[in-house]
């Protein structure tokens, strides 16, 4: 019986399951507040619920009943129903370019996380930093996965780009009392916005160069330092550079990053990033992970492969500082330090090294883990770290280790089982 | 001069803080190849454990139970806080890295990180935001010697910190068990064929470097008496650079960066405004890497973490 | 010109000479052995000639160019491939992989096309996967492109390493003891297979092998080495005949 439902839900495609979603989401703003108000819950439980169930455990049937009436059994029955159509479109599309494919389910994609988070500020603001994470996090794992060093430096890194990123929109678009007027007019701010983030992304890739130019002269665990080193440099200079605010930090960052461009540079990320990790010049990293002396008898050049990777990876953690600069309108040094990159690093490791699904993974739980475990208060650093180390226990590279991300695989067309037919 | 002679006698004091604990994380590196991330939490419970055995003591001595000279409260407080500690040490070991003995190197670092958060963690929970203080085992007495002063506490932290490096560098160099560990650091599978398991020289190694950590806590109790959960951890930062600076599988390396470390983090204090201290510090660090890659006793060896 | 040329080569370890004064001549689809007892220096002459290390004295040079001072991949895009004694394969990678990651010299899509997936990179990775598959099909491994090199036996990992130094389109291919541990059977067969190399591909090869039989059928023509030094150097018969040759494989009193 649970083998033929499940068999049955085998052929739901992926835009099915989307406009599932979709319709789960427009369902809670339509009747999401009466329904609360009839399960007598204090208001919308806004992370699936969790925040309501800790802080008040009696409630947890109204908060369970809730998710099945709105996200469950909607989602569900939404998605089998459609599933033909959505196969036959499916189907349609795939037989084109895939990008427009691509392009749709992403769209969809965006409009139900556009719709979830418009019920609460809280939503939309952990959503944004999610997505910044899977940035941090993917490209985190470029060098500590793909290529099997161990950096400490993305904390730096993304101190780099957010302030760089600040930098170039306070000096150009806002009056600032750091930087004096605007030089520009406001308007053109988000659309050269983009330029900021890649701006930081770069100043933070050339930040990586004074890590990588000693450290891949020789083998062994130097990178290690180095980069610990070059954290607490950059975060020191930072703190010792009064124009940009010194310890206090730099406030008031125009309001650039809404939802949809975070989500926009998320999803160029992780194409482009994947991209390149299937690549060969992507794959000569594993190569030389896995046996340099190999690689180089092989063509590769190893060295212009390490410095390449650890740049880019730089790049991205630049760009995704210069987002969460913008998204809390206010960085300061202490942000960027030991503690972040302990996040992070748990990020990668929870997730999966080499490979793109496991970031994504490791960065959207704890992300979401970290904001829902919240009412535990001290417990929240108990409970997170205790996982880690049952999951490094159990499946020492992460969950999802070693696993391409293929897009295809992903929206194509679901097709019943021919014994169904 | 005597500026300068003061701040050398502050960096012996406060190199031998970052010497003791560079010492323990570079036995678990050297021998074991593993980033004991856990090694600066280490260092604060072994603190948190001298201050209750030490306050204990105390209190013992006040009530009149059993009436102890303070050097000898002092004494017991080190042999009983090293022992805790390195019960807890080989309790981190078994937890979180035995497991992941053959696994990648790095995720056993993860488990050491995640080891430390709980540490912290379970300290706040258990003894709550309020800082405790170290009770005063020794009466500061000061000197002066030619302008430069210098308390009996000072000295005492540093000569019993070269003790223990003394002492530890005599163990493995000249002990059975020490030299189990030296040819386990030169290579992981001979050891078992030596009869010798690897089980009981990592925990050897954990118990060793956690009651250095220990000690480490106490005479930082003593210089600092004002603990709080976090304290360990950007010494263990600190020590893992020692550590690496002083290369690979040498004992003498790592306590030489230790002390190098905290010579250079006063003297830049000294010189320039203490804001800079971090940056200049840490890019001194950066230029001796560059001009010596492999630390200054290590041999160069290429070792990628597994995957 | 010989396609490889090695003049006076001499190499040091420290105080300790690893190698001294050693020449060689390669001409293209020529098959030459190098054999010797263990520690003489075999492995270390690969490593100097295919640019591991640096010789101390001497010169390389390889089709008319000196190699003298170009790392190791510079020397092995300008066609000297290798295999090694170890076997040193990624262990995370398909079969297909490894070899299409040999063709890393021969791409020129570049960083753009790698980040963006343009089209030009589709066109030369579609080349190169067929290329690979041409590769493991002359290796009779083709069945096995997708699966995972850690599962593969010892003999087929062996065939990869094969195939992965083909993929670079060397025109001297250094083979360094290819057949260890392997069966009879896996031997004769791998004999064929070099045979075949050398005719349809027409490269010269250089082989460090410890069995005789194998190097006196293979090979055109067979140095001896000894401490770094060569001691005897000819044609098969000439070296099996050679009492220097078999002093030093089998002690002096096998002489007399």
């Amino acid at each position: 019986m649970m083998r033929n439902m499940l068999n049955r839900f085998a052929e739901v495609p992926l835009a099915a399951w989307l406009i599932g979603a979709l319709c789960a989401v427009y369902l809670e703003q339509w009747v999401g507040d009466p329904l609360t108000e009839l399960l007598l819950l204090p208001k919308i439980p806004v992370l699936f619920g969790c925040l309501i169930v800790l802080k008040t455990p009696k409630l947890i049937p109204s908060t369970v009943v809730f998710l099945i009436l709105i996200y469950a059994v909607p989602i569900c029955v939404i998605a089998y129903a459609v599933r033909k159509p959505a196969n036959m479109i499916a189907a349609k599309l795939f037989s084109g370019p895939i990008w427009i494919s691509a392009i749709l389910h992403l769209g969809l994609l965006y409009l139900i996380l556009h719709i979830w988070s418009d019920i609460s500020a809280y939503r939309e603001l952990t959503l944004k930093f999610t997505l910044i994470a899977i940035i941090v996090t993917l490209s985190l794992n470029l060098i500590n996965g793909y290529m099997g060093e161990f950096s400490c430096s993305h904390p730096g890194f993304m101190a780099l780009g957010a302030y760089g990123a600040s930098v170039f929109s306070l000096v150009l678009f806002a009056d600032d009392k750091n930087f004096g007027e605007a030089l520009l007019p406001g308007i053109l701010g988000p659309f050269m916005f983009p330029l900021g983030l890649i701006f930081g992304g770069f100043i933070s890739a050339i930040g990586a160069l004074v890590v990588a130019i000693p450290s891949f002269r020789t083998r062994g665990d130097y990178l290690a330092i180095i980069s610990l080193a070059f954290t607490f440099i950059v975060k020191s200079l930072i703190e010792n550079l009064e124009f940009i605010g010194g310890p206090r930090g730099l406030g008031s960052q125009p309001d650039f990053s809404n939802l949809l461009v975070v989500f926009i540079w998320t999803v160029l990320c992780v194409w482009i990033i994947n991209n390149y990790v299937q690549s060969v010049y992507g794959k000569a990293t594993n190569a030389v992970r896995d046996d340099e002396i190999a690689a180089d008898a092989m063509t590769v050049d190893t060295r212009k492969t390490k410095m390449v990777t650890f740049m880019f990876a730089a790049f991205w953690a630049g760009v995704a500082g210069g987002l969460f600069a913008h998204v809390l309108r206010f960085v300061n040094p202490s942000t960027f330090g030991i503690q972040k990159l302990a996040e992070v690093l748990a990020m990668v490791y929870f997730g999966g090294l080499n490979s793109v699904y496991g970031s994504i993974v490791g960065a959207v739980s704890l992300s979401l883990l970290g904001e829902a475990l919240r009412p535990l208060e001290l417990f929240k650093w108990i409970i997170i770290p205790l996982l880690l180390i049952l999951v490094m226990i159990y499946r020492p590279t992460g969950l999802i280790a070693f696993k391409e991300f293929n897009i295809r695989n992903l929206i194509q067309p679901k097709h019943i089982p021919e014994d169904e037919v | 001069m005597t500026y300068f002679l003061q701040n050398v006698v502050n960096a012996l004091q406060w190199g031998s803080f970052y010497a003791l604990i560079a010492l323990g994380y570079s036995m678990v590196y050297s021998i074991l190849m593993l980033f004991n991330f856990a090694h600066g939490d280490i260092f604060m419970v072994g603190s948190y454990i001298g201050f209750g055995v030490a306050a204990a003591l105390v209190a013992l001595s006040a009530a009149g139970v059993v009436v102890l000279p303070s050097w000898l409260i002092f004494t017991l407080t080190i042999l009983v806080t090293m022992i805790l500690t390195a019960m807890l040490g080989m309790a981190v070991e078994r937890v979180g890295y035995r497991p992941l003995r053959d696994a990648p190197r790095a995720s056993a670092a993860i488990t050491g990180l995640m080891i430390g958060i709980i540490l912290e963690t379970g300290n706040l929970a258990i003894l709550g935001a309020r800082r405790v203080r170290f009770p005063d085992l020794i009466e500061s007495v000061t000197y002066e010697i030619g302008g430069v002063y210098v308390t009996n506490k000072k000295i005492m932290i540093v000569v019993v910190s070269l003790l223990f490096m003394v002492a530890m560098q005599y163990f493995v160099s000249k002990t059975k068990w020490g030299m189990a560990m030296r040819a386990m650091a030169y290579d992981y599978l001979v050891v078992p064929l030596m009869g010798v398991s690897i089980n009981s020289i990592a925990r050897l190694t954990f118990a060793i470097g956690s009651a250095l950590a220990a000690v480490a806590g106490i005479l930082y109790g003593i210089a600092y008496p004002v603990l709080d959960p976090y304290m360990g951890v950007l010494f263990g930062w600190k020590a893992f650079v020692a550590a690496i600076l002083g290369g690979r599988g040498s004992i003498m390396g790592a306590t030489l960066a230790g002390f190098l470390l905290g010579f250079i983090e006063i003297f830049v204090a000294m010189v320039f405004p203490s804001t800079l201290r971090d940056l200049i510090a840490y890019s001194i660090i950066l230029l001796i890497l560059v001009f010596r890659p492999h630390g200054f006793f290590g041999e160069p060896y290429s070792a990628k973490l597994r995957l | 010109m010989p396609l490889l040329e090695v003049k006076k080569m001499t190499h040091y370890f420290g105080g300790l000479r690893a190698v001294n004064d050693y020449s060689l001549k390669i001409d293209a689809g020529e098959v030459r052995g190098l054999i010797g007892p263990n520690g003489a220096g075999k492995t270390t002459i690969f490593n100097l000639i295919t640019g591991i290390y640096t010789p101390t004295e001497g010169n390389v040079i390889l089709d008319g160019e000196s190699t003298i001072g170009l790392r190791p991949h510079q020397v092995a895009a300008r066609g000297l491939g290798r295999t090694f004694q170890e076997l040193r394969l990624w262990r995370h990678m398909s079969v297909l992989e490894h070899v299409m990651m040999a063709r890393y010299s021969k791409l020129s899509y570049g960083l753009i096309g790698a980040f963006l997936g343009t089209s030009k990179r589709l066109k030369e990775e579609e080349e190169s996967r067929q290329i690979a598959m041409k590769m493991l099909d002359m290796l009779e491994i083709k069945h096995l492109a997708g699966d995972s090199i850690a599962n593969l036996p010892y003999g087929a990992q062996r065939r990869v390493e094969m195939a992965r130094a083909l993929a670079t389109e060397p025109k001297v291919l250094f083979l360094d003891e290819p057949t260890v541990g392997m069966t009879p059977e896996e031997l004769n067969q791998m004999m064929d297979i070099f045979r075949r190399v050398r005719d349809e591909l027409g490269l010269a090869i250089f082989l460090i092998e410890h069995r005789l039989k194998m190097v006196m059928e293979l090979c055109d023509r067979i140095q001896t080495l000894v401490f770094g030094e060569v001691i005897a150097e000819g044609v098969p018969e000439e070296i099996q005949n050679n009492p220097k040759v078999i002093e030093a494989y089998l002690g002096k009193e096998a002489v007399t």
